[in-house]
């Protein structure tokens, strides 16, 4: 489930990172091709980082016949960037829109002034 | 060698019915999705045709599959998948797209989707990519508290081309 402190915890972790990278580069891969990747860790070291990676939701497995794959869900980490980067861009560029707007009526406004005969 | 399908996977504080209103109709859809909404409503076996707000073609492509979720067994909604929103993709073959809707307890619903069949269309896997996030995040923004996440600015995925 992607409640926000599982996603942060799970990416804290460097190696957890270096294997969502490596899914990022190449998505749908198996065990092991994900162990070969790693072979300083224990298959079983690489299996515990992916349930945990599954548990934040940022892996999602999926069956192709009797091979397992493994997919990098990137929506929970989309979740974060929209709730915060996103809303101060919204904001930023609606400030931005209603400056311009200003500028633009100023502008008319002006045009209109030195239009009118004196 | 062949590209790899994107799988996605959200959970939503709704229930199975509305999150399978929330992809099959277009009250919903036009809400989150881009503004785009079904010409008439899908069903099984049947072509498709979306359009954004301002008419302009979006998608098109077959309802394979039309399955709305019941007890004990998901809703799954698979449709192909041809981009009509920019002209290099529109000349790539069509896609598949499948949603499976699932209980999940606790009065979440899980939805998976699965966009695969990418082999010729290598534009259209780069597009939706990054698509499908936001796409996501939104509906799950608007059944969640009645309200879509903010538009987005021209640059950002699909909304690059059906708004420009």
């Amino acid at each position: 489930m992607e409640q926000g402190s599982e996603v942060f915890r799970a990416l804290a972790d460097p190696t957890r990172r270096a294997l969502l990278d490596s899914l990022f580069s190449r998505d749908g891969q198996t065990l092991n091709e994900l162990c070969e990747k790693f072979p300083e860790m224990t298959r079983f070291g690489v299996m515990k980082h992916l349930s945990v990676l599954a548990d934040a939701n940022l892996v999602v497995t999926a069956r192709q016949g009797r091979t397992k794959r493994h997919y990098l869900n990137p929506v929970p980490i989309g979740q974060v960037a929209n709730r915060w980067i996103s809303k101060y861009a919204a904001r930023f560029t609606a400030a931005l829109v209603a400056l311009d707007d200003q500028v633009i009526t100023d502008q008319a406004k002006e045009k209109l002034r030195r239009a009118q005969p004196a | 060698m062949s590209l790899p399908a994107h799988v996605y996977q959200v959970y939503i504080a709704a229930s199975p019915d509305q999150v399978w209103a929330a992809i099959t109709e277009s009250e919903w859809t036009r809400r989150y999705f881009h503004t785009t909404s079904f010409v008439e409503p899908p069903g099984r076996g049947k072509s498709y045709r979306t359009v954004t707000a301002d008419g302009r073609p979006a998608i098109e492509g077959m309802i394979e599959e039309m399955e709305p979720p019941a007890e004990g067994s998901p809703g799954r909604f698979v449709q192909t998948w041809h981009t009509l929103y920019d002209a290099a993709l529109k000349r790539e073959p069509p896609s598949r797209v499948e949603w499976t809707i699932e209980n999940a307890g606790d009065g979440l619903t899980r939805v998976r989707l699965v966009h695969s069949d990418f082999d010729q269309s290598p534009l259209t896997w780069e597009n939706v990519r990054d698509g499908w996030v936001w796409i996501l995040d939104s509906m799950k923004t608007l059944l969640e508290t009645g309200e879509p996440l903010p538009p987005v600015r021209a640059n950002e995925g699909v909304a690059e081309v059906v708004s420009s």
